[in-house]
């Protein structure tokens, strides 16, 4: 359990603003272990055997802080539905696996062996559910209204409630979930085992993300806030305690676990995806105020904001020095993250990385000399290192290009 | 007349969507010839693309010109009749296969077709042979691979050789474009250009086909 410590001593005190022993490596991704392995995504994605052999493999043969297979695609909108009177079904159905998507039939993702080739990346890809006019509906009761009109409209096999078509995919559903949970509880448990620190994480959304990415549609709720922006302001409004819900209820660690875990961090996981469409106008008005409000209540809470910066977050740096003082830890994906510590200072918790088109097609030397000149620009005061910072690890990335990369940490990360 | 293609072109560049479809209407009842505001319609793209470079509008404000640019061309389209304005060539884009997002692929198509260009758009998931056939069909001056994902990169790559292998690549310029496309993936690819947004995109392939 020595391997254990040493990793989590790191990874906590980074996030909590400290400088460690080294800078920490926390790598994710949702199929490259599987490539690793020999295996194609249908394989990882489906065969809960294979991803959990692969992952380990991964476990063994590489040198990270720690290590997450995320196997599903944006679902926060079945988090958002179950949560109140189903946390058990809401919280591990966080991420959209392949297996819930065979029950439901959902709209939105494309999976590999279904509507994809065999070993091609599954998707989300979206769709309008919801019309403008049902704005103020959604706003009366968002829980409701997810519920009882857009669940039936996101999932072909819900499209009749009570009918035994239905009845059968909430059946199997549920059953799927219980099945996902025991695969990712045996990894995490084969993870710890191997030195892998377990930081429980909590599941939160950005107000306006929800509407664009499960309800309108990104086009949509765009041309929405030019059109109607009455109309969605009050629903970010009503949505934004859902967020402040789901985080609270998932991000529950009884005290039992944590001292199993070595740990008293809870992180809770918001993935930005329109702060790179909006204008700072927009973003100011519709996007950012609600977020923050969500931070602001997960931080009370106790948890720490684990968000991911996709895009390019430049134009809106400057609203990071609104929040509390490294208390967010910041995935920057394309904001250079010279430039995230120019504007924010020590503001934000900084993780950044090499991009997956460096691990996909450059060398290991090409690997180390861009390590090698991140660490020595931005490492001061604490960073943790997110390999393939666009996405997590890419089924292309190469495995000599990811050992070249921890090693160059191992070589200029030291503090 | 001179007065209402300014305000057309300010409405349109400031993205005023109910100003630019009454001033458009408005064109067509006083019998202005249609080429004229297309050419219009030419200028202001341009201005909202400048502006996108510059930092002054963003993806949001793209998104909204599409929408408008939209609606104008579907008001003039039946004016137009069989005529057609002068084109600045033909560009194939297409999202890789492995991949079926076409966001970008979109914004692209509606920026191009306003800048005069026919754009033959061959939509998501297209094989290497989707694009061959429709080099050999099209003629195209430029190729647009497009692709979100990172594991389009290796599909960019894959399409681009075996154009090559059809013996087409001395006849078409390449770009490959989306979020997280780079140099390095330009370099990967064997592409003659990249793009990670839909303005600089359109301007690069502006310049690979020679109109810039």
């Amino acid at each position: 359990m020595q391997l254990y410590k040493e990793r989590l001593e790191r990874l906590e005190a980074v996030m909590k603003g400290k400088e460690p022993d080294r800078v920490p490596i926390y790598a994710a991704t949702a199929v490259w272990h599987g490539a690793y392995a020999g295996y194609t995504t249908r394989d990882v994605l489906f065969n809960y055997e294979k991803s959990r052999e692969a992952a380990l493999k991964v476990a063994r043969d590489f040198d990270f802080d720690a290590w997450a297979v995320i196997a599903g695609l944006e679902g926060m909108i079945l988090c958002a539905a179950f949560i109140e009177k189903a946390p058990e079904i809401g919280v591990p159905a966080r991420f959209l696996v392949g297996r819930f998507h065979e029950a439901l039939k959902d709209v939105f993702t494309r999976w590999p062996g279904i509507e994809l080739a065999e070993n091609a990346h599954p998707q989300f890809i979206g769709k309008e559910v919801m019309s403008v006019e049902e704005y103020g509906q959604l706003a009366e009761n968002p829980v409701d209204f997810l519920n009882k009109v857009i669940l039936p409209r996101m999932c072909e096999k819900l499209q009749n409630p009570g009918s035994p078509e239905y009845n059968a995919a909430l059946a199997r559903f549920g059953l799927e979930v219980e099945r996902y949970s025991s695969f990712f509880n045996s990894l995490i448990g084969g993870l710890i085992s191997l030195g892998y620190p377990a930081i429980p994480m909590a599941w939160s959304y950005a107000p306006l993300d929800f509407i664009g990415d499960f309800l309108r549609d990104v086009r949509n709720v765009v041309l929405d806030l030019y059109r109607h922006p009455d109309k969605v302001k009050q629903a970010v409004k009503a949505l934004t305690p859902l967020f402040v819900k789901t985080a609270a209820v998932s991000g529950f660690v009884p005290p039992e676990v944590k001292r199993a875990l070595g740990t008293d961090m809870v992180l809770c996981f918001f993935p930005l995806h329109l702060n790179e469409y909006l204008n700072p106008k927009l973003y100011k008005e519709f996007y950012w105020p609600y977020l923050k409000k969500v931070f602001e209540e997960v931080i009370k809470l106790g948890q720490t904001p684990f968000v991911l910066f996709e895009g390019k977050h430049d134009a809106h740096l400057e609203t990071l020095l609104d929040l509390p003082k490294k208390k967010v830890v910041g995935v920057f994906e394309k904001t250079d993250p010279r430039k995230v510590k120019e504007v924010a200072g020590d503001h934000v918790i900084l993780v950044s990385g090499p991009p997956n088109a460096l691990l996909i097609g450059g060398t290991p030397q090409k690997v180390e000399e861009f390590m090698k000149k991140l660490l020595e620009d931005v490492k001061e005061g604490g960073l943790m290192i997110w390999p393939g910072v666009d996405g997590g690890l890419s089924r292309d990335a190469k495995p000599e290009n990811v050992k070249a990369m921890v090693e160059a940490i191992k070589k200029y990360g030291k503090y | 007349m001179r007065m209402a293609g300014e305000d057309f072109v300010k409405a349109l560049s400031d993205l005023d969507e109910a100003k630019v479809i009454e001033l458009t209407e408005k064109r067509i009842k006083s019998k202005e010839d249609p080429f004229s505001i297309i050419e219009d319609v030419r200028k202001a793209t341009e201005i909202i693309g400048r502006r996108f470079e510059e930092g002054r509008y963003f993806v949001s404000d793209l998104i909204m010109a599409g929408e408008i640019l939209k609606q104008v061309m579907d008001i003039l389209r039946p004016v137009m009749g069989k005529r057609k304005g002068v084109s600045k060539g033909k560009v194939v884009v297409g999202t890789v296969e492995g991949d079926v997002h076409d966001i970008g692929l979109s914004i692209v198509t509606a920026l191009l077709e306003a800048e005069g260009f026919e754009v033959v758009n061959l939509g998501v998931d297209q094989p290497p042979q989707a694009f061959i056939e429709a080099i050999r069909k099209h003629n195209p001056k430029v190729v647009g691979l497009s692709g979100l994902l990172t594991e389009a990169i290796e599909s960019m790559k894959k399409t681009v050789e075996a154009i090559k292998a059809a013996g087409l690549r001395d006849k078409v310029k390449i770009i490959v474009g989306g979020g997280r496309v780079s140099g390095e993936v330009k370099e990967y690819t064997g592409a003659d250009e990249w793009a990670d947004d839909a303005a600089v995109g359109v301007r690069k392939i502006k310049a690979l086909a020679e109109v810039a």
